[in-house]
C-alpha cells in the first residue's frame, strides 16, 4: 500500500508539474532572445521528451537522489535535510505542546462538562480552533514582539542549532500559534473520546465492583478511549507538518513550507517535487505508525486483520 | 569622478582610525563619549524582498544578484556609479584604437578571493562566459559586438569588436570578472571585491565577509547580511524590532508612515523602473498612432501616482528616467486631456470606443493599475478587460509568443530606450527612423553625438505614443538611525555595500 501509494505521488506530480508550464520562463528576464530561451531549455532539460525526463527522473529516485535545483543546481536533498532543521523542530515541538494543552482542557471540559469552567473550556476550544492560523501569528507578533519586544517578530538564526537557546527562541512564537490552533482541535477530540467514554456500562460495571473512578478511568477508560485518539493525533500532526507552511511564512522562517512556496514560484520543479515526496512519505509513515500503535494498544484490532485467516483455519 | 568614492572610502578610512584614537582616549579618560563613531566592525543586516533565484548572473539571477553581487564580491573592468557615470575598476588603464574597435585594458593588481592573482585569461574566460551560449545575461545582445578576446600577456587584454559600440565601457560594468578555476558559480563565489561570500542559505539570507586582501579600500563595515522575507509585513517588522538595518527597496507606500518618525530616515532615490502600458503595435487598434494617444490622454497619471505612490516617484513621458543624458521633460507630451482623447479617438475612426484586454502580471502593482486604467478608459468610450496572468505566463505569452493587445509591466533596465529599435520586441514598435538612429548612436564617435541621436529617438517614440509610460517607481530605502553611507540610487538594483556604516 505505502509503495503504490508512493508510485502513484511520483508519476501525479511529475505530469502535473510538467502541465503547468515551462521553467525557462521563470529564469529569463526582459531583453532575453529566442535562442537564449531555447539554450536554458537545454541546459535545464526541459527541452527533451516527457518520457525520457520522467525515465531519468525514475532512475535517479531509484538510487534515493532527488535532483539537483533548476535555479541554484544545488542538490535538492540537502536542501530539504537543512530546511528540516526548522520545519521537524517547529513541527514536533507545537504538536507536544498541543496535546500538553489539549489532554487536559479536553479531559475536564467532559469530565465536569456541567460546571462552568468545563464549559469555559469546551467553549475556547471551538473558538480556538476556529481562527486562522496566520491570525493567530499576527496578533502573537503584535502582542510579544512588536510591543513587549520579547520575543523575535520572525526569522531563524544563522548558525542555525549551532546555538539552541537561540533557535529555540526564535521558534517559540510559530510554535505557539501553532500549537494553539491545532492544541483546540485537539481538545474538542480529546473530550468527546472522553464522554464516549465515560458513558460506557464498562465503566459503570467497574465502579461497581468497587474500583475508584480514577483507577476504573486509567484501566478501562485510557485504554478504550485513547484508540480512535490516536488516528486523531497522526492527522494532526500531519496537518500541523503541512500547516508550518503558512506559519513559516509569517515568521519569515526558512523551512521546508518556504522551500515549497520558492520553489513553485520559481518553477523549480525538482525541488517542488522533491518537497511533496518527502512530506508525502512523512505522511504515509505517519499513519502507518498510527495503524501498529493502535493495535498495540487495542487487541480487537489485531484479530479484524488476521480474523479471516483464523476462521479459515478453523474451518 | 574616479576620486569621489575613493574620497569617501579615504575619509571613512581617516573617520575610522580617528574613531579609534577617540576610543583609547575615551579609555584613558573614562569618558563614554563615542557614541557618534563609526564602527568600522559593525556587521550591516540589510533587508531585502529580492532574493536571487541564483548566485550566478549568467544564469538569470534576477535583479536580485545585482543587488548583492555586482560591486560588492564582483567587480568589472569598469563601475557603474549611483550616479550613472562609468569610472575604471579592474581596468587600470583603457586604450581605444582610432577606428574604435579596439579596446586595450591594463588590469588592475587583483587577487581572487581564493588567491589566484587577477589574469589576462580570467579576463577572457569572463567576457566570453557572458556572452556565451548558455548565458541568459540580460546584456548579452549589447556585448554580443565583441568579435575576439587575446590575452596579449598576464596584465593586458585585447579586445576586438565586431562595430563600434559607443557603450562598450558601460555595458561592461555589469560584467563580472569571475575566477575560471572557480567552476559553477549558481551556488558558490569567487571575485576580486571588497567582500567574499560567507554564507549562502537561500530562502533565508548570504552573508558576506570582508576580504582582507581587498586591493583597494577596505570598507567601511565588517560585513554585510543580506535578509531576505518574502512578506512585506515581516520585513517591516523586522526593521520595526530591530533585526534588520535597512531596507533597500520598499515596495509598499501604505506602511511608510510607520517610519516617518526620527528613529528611522526615509531616502529617496531615482530608480529605473517604469511602468508601462506596453500595446502591442503590430496589432489593431493599436498600429494606429491617433488611437495610441487617445489612451495616454485619457488617463490622469497624477492622480494614479498620486494613488500608487502616495505623491512620490515621478511623471515620466517617454522609456527615459531623468538619471540618464538623452532625458528630455516629456511629461507633458501626451497630456491628460479626455477631450483631446475622445477627438483623437473619432479621428482613428473610434467614436464610439473599442475594447481590448489588458494582460496584467499579478505581481507588484500591475493590478490596482489595471483597475484604475479599466475605469479612466470607460470615460472615453473604451472598454477594458483585465486578464491576470502569472509572470511566468507573461513570459511565455506576452514575451515570447506576442499573443497579447496591451500589457503592463514595469520595466528595470537602465537605458533601455533601445528595445525601441527592435522590431521583434514584444511590443512592436516598428519605426525605420528610431531604428536607424539608434544604430547610428551605437557606432557614434562622442558620447555627444549619441546622446543627440538617442535624444530624438526618444522624442519620437513620445510622440509616437509607443507605449504608454504612466509613471517612474521612486527608489524608496529605510535606514535605521545610526547607519550611514547607502547608496541612494537605484540603478538597476545596483547596490554597493561598502560605504555603509554604523555610527
Amino acid at each position: 500500500m505505502l509503495l503504490l501509494a508512493f508510485a502513484l505521488a511520483v508519476v501525479i506530480l511529475f505530469v502535473v508539474l510538467r502541465l503547468l508550464g515551462n521553467p525557462v520562463y521563470a529564469l529569463i528576464s526582459v531583453g532575453a532572445t529566442d535562442e537564449e530561451i531555447a539554450a536554458a531549455a537545454a541546459r535545464l532539460g526541459v527541452d527533451r521528451p516527457i518520457l525520457e525526463q520522467f525515465g531519468d527522473y525514475v532512475l535517479q529516485l531509484t538510487r534515493l537522489d532527488l535532483g539537483r535545483s533548476f535555479t541554484n543546481n544545488l542538490p535538492v536533498g540537502d536542501e530539504i535535510l537543512r530546511r528540516l532543521n526548522v520545519t521537524l523542530p517547529l513541527t514536533v515541538l507545537a504538536f507536544l505542546l498541543s496535546v500538553v494543552i489539549a489532554v487536559p482542557v479536553g479531559f475536564i471540559a467532559a469530565w465536569r462538562s456541567r460546571t462552568w469552567y468545563g464549559t469555559a473550556f469546551s467553549a475556547v476550544s471551538q473558538l480556538g480552533g476556529a481562527v486562522p492560523v496566520f491570525w493567530v501569528g499576527i496578533l502573537l507578533v503584535t502582542a510579544l514582539a512588536l510591543n513587549a519586544r520579547i520575543f523575535p517578530a520572525g526569522g531563524f538564526p544563522r548558525s542555525d542549532w549551532e546555538d539552541p537557546g537561540a533557535a529555540l527562541f526564535s521558534l517559540t512564537l510559530p510554535v505557539l500559534t501553532i500549537a494553539i490552533v491545532s492544541g483546540s482541535d485537539l481538545a474538542r477530540y480529546v473530550r468527546s473520546a472522553t464522554l464516549d467514554v465515560l458513558g460506557q456500562q464498562y465503566m459503570r460495571a467497574a465502579r461497581a465492583t468497587g474500583q475508584s473512578f480514577a483507577g476504573a478511568f486509567v484501566r478501562h477508560g485510557i485504554r478504550n478511549g485513547i484508540v480512535p485518539v490516536i488516528s486523531i493525533l497522526a492527522i494532526q500532526l500531519s496537518t500541523t507538518f503541512v500547516g508550518a507552511v503558512i506559519v513559516e511564512r509569517v515568521f519569515a522562517l526558512p523551512g521546508l513550507g518556504d522551500m515549497l512556496l520558492v520553489a513553485i514560484q520559481e518553477q523549480d520543479f525538482p525541488s517542488v517535487q522533491g518537497v511533496l515526496l518527502v512530506s508525502t512519505t512523512l505522511v504515509l509513515l505517519l499513519g502507518f505508525v498510527a495503524d501498529v500503535v493502535q493495535r498495540i494498544i487495542d487487541p480487537r484490532l489485531r484479530a479484524s486483520v488476521s480474523g479471516n485467516r483464523r476462521a479459515r483455519a478453523i474451518a | 569622478m574616479i576620486t569621489r568614492h575613493h574620497r569617501n572610502r579615504l575619509t571613512a578610512t581617516l573617520a575610522a582610525a580617528t574613531a579609534s584614537l577617540l576610543v583609547l582616549a575615551g579609555c584613558a579618560g573614562g569618558a563614554g563619549s563615542t557614541g557618534a563613531a563609526p564602527d568600522a566592525n559593525a556587521e550591516i543586516i540589510v533587508g531585502s524582498q529580492n532574493e536571487p533565484t541564483n548566485l550566478d548572473q549568467i544564469f538569470g539571477g534576477s535583479s536580485g544578484v545585482t543587488e548583492v553581487f555586482t560591486g560588492n564580491v564582483y567587480e568589472g573592468l569598469f563601475r557603474i556609479t549611483d550616479d550613472a557615470e562609468v569610472e575604471p575598476l579592474l581596468a587600470a588603464e583603457t586604450e581605444v584604437s582610432e577606428d574604435g574597435l579596439t579596446y586595450t585594458f591594463t588590469l588592475q593588481d587583483a587577487t581572487f578571493h581564493s588567491g589566484a592573482p587577477l589574469t589576462a585569461e580570467a579576463v577572457k574566460y569572463s567576457l566570453e562566459r557572458f556572452i556565451g551560449e548558455e548565458s541568459i545575461a540580460a546584456r548579452k545582445s549589447q556585448l554580443s559586438v565583441i568579435d575576439t578576446v587575446t590575452a596579449v600577456d598576464d596584465k593586458t587584454v585585447e579586445v576586438t569588436l565586431s562595430s563600434k559600440s559607443i557603450s562598450f565601457t558601460y555595458n561592461l560594468g555589469y560584467v563580472w570578472i569571475v575566477n575560471p578555476e572557480a567552476g559553477d558559480l549558481t551556488a558558490a563565489a569567487d571575485g576580486t571585491g571588497p567582500y567574499s561570500l560567507g554564507d549562502y542559505r537561500k530562502g533565508d539570507s548570504i552573508t558576506l565577509e570582508v576580504n582582507d586582501d581587498y586591493w583597494g579600500d577596505a570598507p567601511a563595515n565588517g560585513g554585510v547580511v543580506y535578509q531576505y522575507y518574502a512578506d512585506p509585513t515581516a520585513l517591516n517588522n523586522a526593521l520595526v524590532t530591530g533585526a534588520v538595518d535597512l531596507v533597500t527597496s520598499q515596495s509598499n507606500p501604505d506602511s511608510l508612515a510607520e517610519f516617518e518618525s526620527g528613529d528611522y530616515e526615509i531616502i529617496e532615490g531615482t530608480s529605473t523602473t517604469k511602468e508601462l502600458l506596453a500595446f502591442n503595435d503590430r496589432v489593431a487598434p493599436f498600429d494606429d498612432v491617433n488611437v495610441r494617444k487617445a489612451v495616454y490622454s485619457a488617463i490622469d497619471r497624477e492622480q494614479l501616482l498620486d494613488a500608487i505612490w502616495d505623491g512620490r516617484g515621478q511623471l515620466i513621458g517617454s522609456m527615459v528616467p531623468p538619471s540618464e543624458p538623452w532625458y528630455l521633460d516629456l511629461a507633458d507630451n501626451n497630456p491628460y486631456d479626455p477631450e483631446l482623447s475622445a477627438d483623437l479617438l473619432a479621428d482613428a475612426g473610434y467614436a464610439d470606443g473599442f475594447s481590448f484586454t489588458i494582460d496584467t502580471p499579478d505581481s507588484g502593482v500591475h493590478s490596482t493599475v489595471a483597475e484604475f486604467l479599466q475605469t479612466e478608459l470607460a470615460k472615453v468610450g473604451v472598454t477594458v478587460d483585465i486578464n491576470i496572468i502569472t509572470d511566468d505566463e507573461w513570459y511565455e505569452k506576452v514575451y515570447t509568443d506576442h499573443d497579447f493587445e496591451a500589457t503592463l509591466q514595469g520595466h528595470v533596465n537602465d537605458r533601455d530606450i533601445n528595445f525601441y529599435g527592435n522590431p521583434d520586441f514584444y511590443w512592436g514598435y516598428d519605426d525605420a527612423e528610431v531604428q536607424g538612429w539608434l544604430a547610428e548612436a551605437e557606432q557614434a564617435d562622442s558620447t555627444e553625438q549619441q546622446t543627440e541621436l538617442i535624444t530624438q529617438v526618444n522624442q519620437k517614440i513620445s510622440d509616437d505614443a509607443a507605449s504608454v509610460w504612466l509613471y517612474l517607481n521612486p527608489q524608496l530605502r529605510i535606514v535605521r538611525d545610526g547607519i550611514t553611507g547607502v547608496p541612494e540610487n537605484g540603478l538597476n538594483s545596483l547596490f554597493y555595500v561598502y560605504d555603509i556604516q554604523e555610527a
